[in-house]
């Protein structure tokens, strides 16, 4: 099938965040993350590049997509049958295990409110990294995130500090990095140090009373995950609670957003908009930030006109524009949750981890 | 059917073919091999290709999908070296155990030993046991600065001002030689339609290599490169924009000093050396500095700064390229169908940052990326700039850009490497902020 100038193959996949991507030589591969028996679908960049398509389709499968492939895609989308051209059982499953992985360390709604349990960055980019080796026929110097080297890298020290837990899966998958460290020229006997981050525990008060205040308005948001990093705010719905307050006859917006994860929100930006009255700020290393509230002509509003304001259809937006709606995010939660239940054959380590600590 | 219809129907794919003549090599190439038993990737691109079946001599070996008896020839090529192959596997486990043994971490061991092994195992066959001392010296050879001798050569003969005041004379009296003519750019323009263009037939393939023939000895090149020392007008792109020069038009460049983050123009004549010199590292010929230097200096006055014509017309077709390109727009058009394919890949590509939580809706997902997105939505900039260094190889070591195909890869395989540059600064400002 011809999409947007390449040529692809497979089925559609859902929207993003729903699935999980893995960039090859010469193709993208894409897969829904809660269907596993479903086939990618596979996107060429670059067809002349993906030589190692004979191992997923055979050589004659390799020939018919090449030679259709060769010709350059209409612009409309178009479809050509390739019938008798199908994925060899089983060839895929590596690579879908890697997409999955990556996917695992990006998406994976960790979130304190829900009691889905954080993944272990360090034990999950260290599997990446030896499934990515043990791939690397897939893989050209060209490709995005499979350079072995740069995903080890800032784990060493958290690696190391694992193995000095004893649990003998991790130390095993700790050896395997060892080695594989050593050939893509990476050190590996750095000291250890602590990983665990204790003093991000959303710590209530500290800046309360600063000036004596009136809560005009207040009200609860999500999060969109597609609109903020990984790794910082805690994957619940409705972890972002906002207030319109006055102070100095003027009206201060607040907002906190609640946090998940080693990553800072420090600077990811905040908009409250409520008819023709909104606002911009930035949000804290605290997750929390505080900013005037102006109307069209950007100009600060009283309290008065404040009180007067109808708060109900007020939008609170933290990140970038966009993002997935409220019924996909809990289709992954639901996902996220039945792999905790019931660790898959295919699960990693920093999974079975989480599962167990899950009690 | 006709006979190129049977030779296709009969046609393996090259790494196919590769993979069945390594397994045949049977036991003892194990850490040359992936778990599955073929040849790493690096084993094929570090050894088979360029040092058993030798690509850039035995161009027939190099397609996508070869015939029957190219096949043949290639399987009984590799299978032929087996006893090399082994002898190579040995030295590199060797080479491995030594590199622990003397705690060396840098580089990547198969990209940088690959060779060497294979080198080893066709000149002294397999590893002496016990080992003399060979391992030891040829790692230390390896990972000595290799560049360092001929760059402090560089550094010692321009610290002398007799020297730079000569080169600086020359600069002159060769800046004033260079003129554009009043021939028009239009034929060379259309000419352009077609080499960027899609070719689906036999015939069309010739065309394109015939008109890509006649482009590099067309004059407008040179005119066009001549004509940015003179006046900015008479260019259809302002190579302020292009990011090729600071300035318009064109000044010559200073004998020395600057940054090494001067635009490709701009940049000093010992500069250029400089990086041709670091370039240089695997390469035995490399002339004396005093003439790299003098040549330089002719080299940055010529238009583009590039002596040869393929390479001048090849920049000319990069940029008119890299206007058309923008990774993180859904609306920008093309005028080239080489053009569309890479612009739809780097569409592609950023998707998958998408996809990966690196960006929102093609724009920052964290302010602190914003910087690296405005880079992106000027992709000619790096794309020219990379271009050119390429360019200015090819032009040192007179490689030829006379092969439409090779052009057209070199276009394509810029724009995938300044690509994932992109992507992996996007994704670091990402991770800088979460770890800050």
């Amino acid at each position: 099938m011809s999409d947007s100038g390449l040529w692809s193959t497979g089925p559609t996949v859902a929207p993003s965040p729903l699935h999980a991507v893995l960039e090859v030589s010469g193709a993208v591969l894409s897969w829904t993350v809660d269907d596993p028996s479903a086939d990618p679908q596979i996107t060429f960049t670059d067809p002349a590049s993906a030589d190692w398509l004979w191992r997923v389709l055979g050589e004659d499968g390799h020939r018919a997509v090449a030679s259709t492939v060769d010709q350059a895609p209409p612009d409309e989308a178009t479809a050509v049958d390739l019938t008798g051209v199908d994925v060899l059982p089983g060839t895929l499953d590596p690579l879908r295990r890697l997409a999955f992985g990556h996917w695992l360390r990006r998406w994976w709604p960790a979130s304190q409110r829900d009691g889905i349990a954080t993944l272990d960055a360090a034990l999950l980019d260290a599997e990446i990294a030896i499934l990515t080796a043990a791939a690397d026929d897939f893989f050209s110097d060209d490709t995005f995130d499979s350079d072995v080297a740069e995903v080890l890298r800032p784990h060493v020290a958290a690696l190391n500090a694992h193995v000095q837990e004893g649990d003998p899966r991790v130390v095993e998958l700790v050896e395997k990095c060892t080695e594989l460290a050593d050939d893509v020229g990476i050190v590996f006997d750095t000291p250890a140090w602590s990983s665990r981050r204790d003093d991000y525990a959303l710590a209530a008060g500290g800046d309360t009373g600063r000036t004596t205040s009136t809560t005009i308005a207040s009200g609860v948001g999500s999060v969109r995950w597609s609109a903020v990093p990984a790794g910082v705010f805690d994957a619940a719905e409705n972890t972002v609670n906002w207030s319109v307050e006055s102070a100095d006859d003027a009206a201060t917006a607040t907002v906190r957003v609640e946090l998940s994860g080693l990553g800072s929100p420090n600077g990811v930006s905040v908009r409250l908009r409520s008819g023709s009255l909104g606002g911009d700020g930035a949000l804290g290393a605290d997750g929390r930030a505080a900013f005037p509230v102006v109307d069209s002509d950007q100009q600060a509003v009283s309290e008065s006109a404040a009180w007067g304001h109808d708060w109900r259809a007020t939008e609170l937006t933290i990140g970038a524009d966009g993002g997935e709606t409220a019924q996909t995010r809990e289709r992954i939660r639901t996902f996220a949750r039945s792999r905790l239940a019931a660790p898959a054959n295919d699960a990693y380590l920093a999974e079975i981890l989480a599962a167990e600590s899950d009690y | 059917m006709s006979t190129a219809e049977t030779a296709v129907a009969v046609a393996h794919p090259r790494r196919a073919v590769i993979d069945r003549a390594w397994r045949a090599i049977g036991p003892g190439v194990e850490v040359l091999s992936g778990d599955d038993g073929g040849p790493l990737r690096r084993t094929v691109k570090r050894i088979i290709d360029p040092l058993v079946l030798r690509l850039r001599s035995n161009t027939q070996f190099s397609a996508p999908f070869v015939a029957a008896d190219v096949a043949e020839a290639m399987y009984d090529t590799i299978v032929g070296q087996a006893a090399q192959m082994r002898a190579a596997a040995a030295w590199f486990e060797l080479l491995k155990r030594e590199r622990r043994r003397l705690r060396i971490t840098s580089g990547n061991a198969q990209e940088l030993y690959f060779p060497v092994c294979f080198e080893l195992a066709v000149t002294k066959g397999a590893p002496a046991q016990p080992d003399s001392g060979e391992a030891e010296s040829v790692l230390r050879e390896i990972h000595d600065d290799r560049d360092r001798t001929a760059i402090e050569v560089l550094n010692t003969y321009s610290s002398d001002h007799l020297v730079i005041t000569e080169l600086g004379d020359q600069l002159r009296s060769s800046w004033k030689d260079v003129r554009a003519g009043n021939e028009i750019t239009g034929p060379f323009l259309s000419g352009l339609t077609t080499v960027l263009g899609h070719a689906d037939s036999h015939s069309a393939v010739a065309a394109r290599q015939r008109v890509w023939q006649a482009l590099i000895a067309d004059v407008t090149p040179y005119n066009l490169g001549a004509a940015a020392h003179e006046s900015a007008a008479r260019l259809p792109w302002s190579i302020v924009t292009l990011g090729l020069s600071s300035a318009e038009p064109q000044g010559p460049p200073a004998v020395i000093g600057g940054s090494d983050s001067e635009r490709p123009l701009n940049r000093s004549v010992i500069d250029r050396v400089r990086a041709t010199l670091r370039r240089a590292m695997d390469r035995e010929e490399l002339p004396d500095v005093p003439m790299l230097c003098e040549e330089e200096v002719d080299r940055c006055c010529a238009p583009w700064g590039l002596m040869a014509e393929d390479k001048q017309a090849t920049l000319v077709a990069g940029i008119e390229v890299a206007v058309d390109l923008a990774p993180l727009s859904e609306t920008a058009t093309t005028r080239y169908d080489l053009a569309r394919q890479i612009q739809a890949r780097l569409r592609k590509e950023a998707y998958v940052l998408h996809a990966r939580r690196y960006l929102a809706d093609d724009g920052p997902i964290h302010p602190r990326q914003q910087q690296v997105i405005d880079d992106l939505a000027a992709f000619a900039r790096p794309y020219l700039s990379r271009l050119w260094a390429r360019l200015h190889g090819r032009d040192v070591w007179q490689e030829p850009c006379s092969d439409v195909d090779d052009v057209r890869a070199l276009l394509e395989g810029v724009a995938r490497s300044v690509s994932l540059d992109h992507r992996q600064r996007i994704k670091t400002m990402l991770e800088l902020q979460v770890a800050g």
